[in-house]
């Protein structure tokens, strides 16, 4: 029994070392061989654990991660909320740099800060005071028009009637000075909004909708050529003696959060063309926009033209009216011609035979100008 | 052990395997549990000294593949302390948590002390600390999961008479 047990302490004892000396020598490996042995292990039996492991430690960085790729995504839909804002504010603020560049001089940029109270729709507070140089009547303008006046002056800020202010009133004109009138608020109903009248225009002027309506000048507070808004209908009134018309204004004063307020020396100087040029590059914009429409029509009447020329030559050619000949014109029996009454040639005239019989140039020929040779 | 008793001791023996390869890394502690020490004491105390020591060779090898660098330090320690837990079972081997607990702390312990010392990576004050520290710690965490762990599957590690 004793010896048994020695026997099995010495297995053991013989096991252990021969584990031991393996395990040294394992260690004792060279790194070149070391890595071999390594990899064939985690690339055999070895490979499920490792998978597994990986799987564990991608979770744990996923774990890790996560509140920061909430707080990101938090962020971006923040951001993206934000985004047709700042679109919108963009685009003022560039139509205002726009203005101020065509303006050049005499202007003062300040921010309209909007109130919430009952009489907020028809005033505005503006950022910019004496100290800036704003003066009591001073015009506040916006990329699109005409927006009110200053009407009280802070160091610092100030304040401004909207056109939508009961009191407010502007002379107004058409741009090419065929009617005049007084421009002033129009209140559409509880909920309708605001429009504006033009009041007072002569009954010999009459105005088409969507025709442009702007300052007039008179009055020493507005300059010329401000716009104020387009004409959407005449509307009756108790005034027998002129006509009033509904405009639709060119600025909706509760968009407005960037204006330039002018200067007092700068109204001498005028506005006309300032906003001209816009409806120019707005023009210029629209024809770029239809110009591929326009060219593919014109090439097709062209064509088709072309076509219709070949066509009626052949005919003429055979004796048969042109394909061009409207039916009415074939209807009608073709009168003799006269007998031309020959005239004896005045003197001073040239002989016939020097005259060119075929003067109507062809329309397939083309015409040699003096100096340039074909 | 009967071939009952042997089929659960490896099932069990291969969820520790599993779950050193799945919830340490997934946890990521700076003293982490071992389960690989856990399952190579458990195996054991329920086979004799030499088989422990063949079973803690290859553990030991297994988790140096991981480790190239490393390659041997973690054999040798698994092989001593797989000899050492089967050799002492008669001591610790005991159906009480607390000395459970004590043995699986001190074969963790005395697992990282070989490993670090063979490994030779961290020397000085940073091996001291490792040591003193890391490990002791390493080894309490063991203990603990090793304890709750032993109460989860007791019926399936309750040794059997055959």
């Amino acid at each position: 029994m004793a010896r048994a047990i020695r026997s099995n302490n010495r297995f053991d004892l013989i096991i252990l070392s021969v584990c031991v000396v393996l395990a040294l020598a394992a260690r004792a490996l060279p790194s070149t061989m070391r890595d071999p042995v390594a990899t064939g292990m985690r690339r055999s039996f070895l490979a499920p654990l490792v998978m597994l492991q990986e799987r564990s430690e991608k979770g744990r960085q996923s774990l890790l991660a996560a509140d920061a790729k909430q707080a990101h995504v938090d962020s971006l839909s923040l951001a993206s909320m934000r985004a047709g804002e700042l679109e919108g504010e963009n685009d003022r603020l560039r139509k205002l740099i726009g203005l101020g560049s065509r303006v050049r001089t005499g202007f003062i940029p300040a921010e309209a800060l909007h109130g919430r109270g009952i009489r907020d729709e028809t005033t505005v507070i503006l950022s910019a005071g004496s100290r800036a140089g704003v003066s009591r009547l001073s015009p506040v303008i916006a990329p699109e028009g005409l927006v009110g006046v200053v009407d009280q002056v802070d160091p610092t800020m100030s304040h401004a009637m909207l056109w939508t202010h009961p009191d407010f009133r502007v002379s107004a004109m058409s741009p090419d000075g065929t009617a005049f009138g007084i421009a002033q608020a129009h209140l559409t109903g509880a909920t309708g909004g605001y429009l504006i009248e033009l009041r007072g225009v002569p009954f010999r002027a009459t105005l088409k909708p969507g025709a442009l309506i702007v300052s007039s000048g008179w009055g020493g507070v507005w300059p010329r050529g401000i716009p104020i808004g387009t004409v959407l209908q005449e509307i009756k009134t108790s005034e027998g003696w002129a006509r009033t018309y509904l405009l639709r204004p060119a600025v909706n004063p509760s968009d407005v959060y960037s204006v330039m307020i002018l200067r007092r020396e700068r109204l001498a100087k005028g506005l006309e063309g300032v906003w001209q040029s816009v409806a120019q590059a707005d023009a210029a914009a629209q024809r770029i926009v239809v110009s591929g429409d326009s060219a593919a029509r014109s090439a097709a009447l062209a064509e088709a033209a072309a076509h219709r020329a070949v066509v009626d030559s052949m005919a003429r050619a055979n004796g048969a009216p042109p394909l061009g000949a409207t039916d009415s014109a074939r209807a009608v029996a073709p009168a003799p011609r006269p007998v031309p009454v020959r005239r004896p040639p005045p003197a001073d005239t040239a002989r016939r035979d020097t005259v060119r019989r075929d003067s109507v140039p062809r329309p397939d020929t083309i015409p040699i100008r003096p100096g340039v040779e074909r | 052990m009967n071939v009952g008793g042997a089929i659960r001791a490896i099932i069990s023996f291969l969820i520790f395997v599993v779950l050193h390869y799945t919830l340490r890394p997934l946890l990521g502690w700076r003293a982490p549990m071992d389960f690989l020490v856990l399952a190579l004491l458990l195996a054991s105390v329920r086979v004799r000294p030499a088989s422990a020591a063949v079973i803690g060779f290859i553990l030991g090898l297994i988790s140096d593949s991981l480790a190239p660098d490393a390659l041997g330090a973690g054999a040798l320690a698994m092989t001593a302390v797989g000899f050492g837990a089967s050799y002492l079972k008669a001591v610790f081997f005991a159906d009480n948590l607390v000395l459970n607990a004590f043995f699986f702390f001190l074969g963790k312990w005395v697992f990282d002390i070989i490993y670090f010392v063979a490994e030779q990576r961290v020397h000085g004050v940073e091996l001291v600390q490792q040591l003193l520290l890391w490990s002791p710690l390493s080894a309490a965490v063991t203990a603990a999961v090793g304890v709750l762990l032993l109460f989860i599957m007791r019926p399936l590690l309750e040794p059997t008479n055959a």
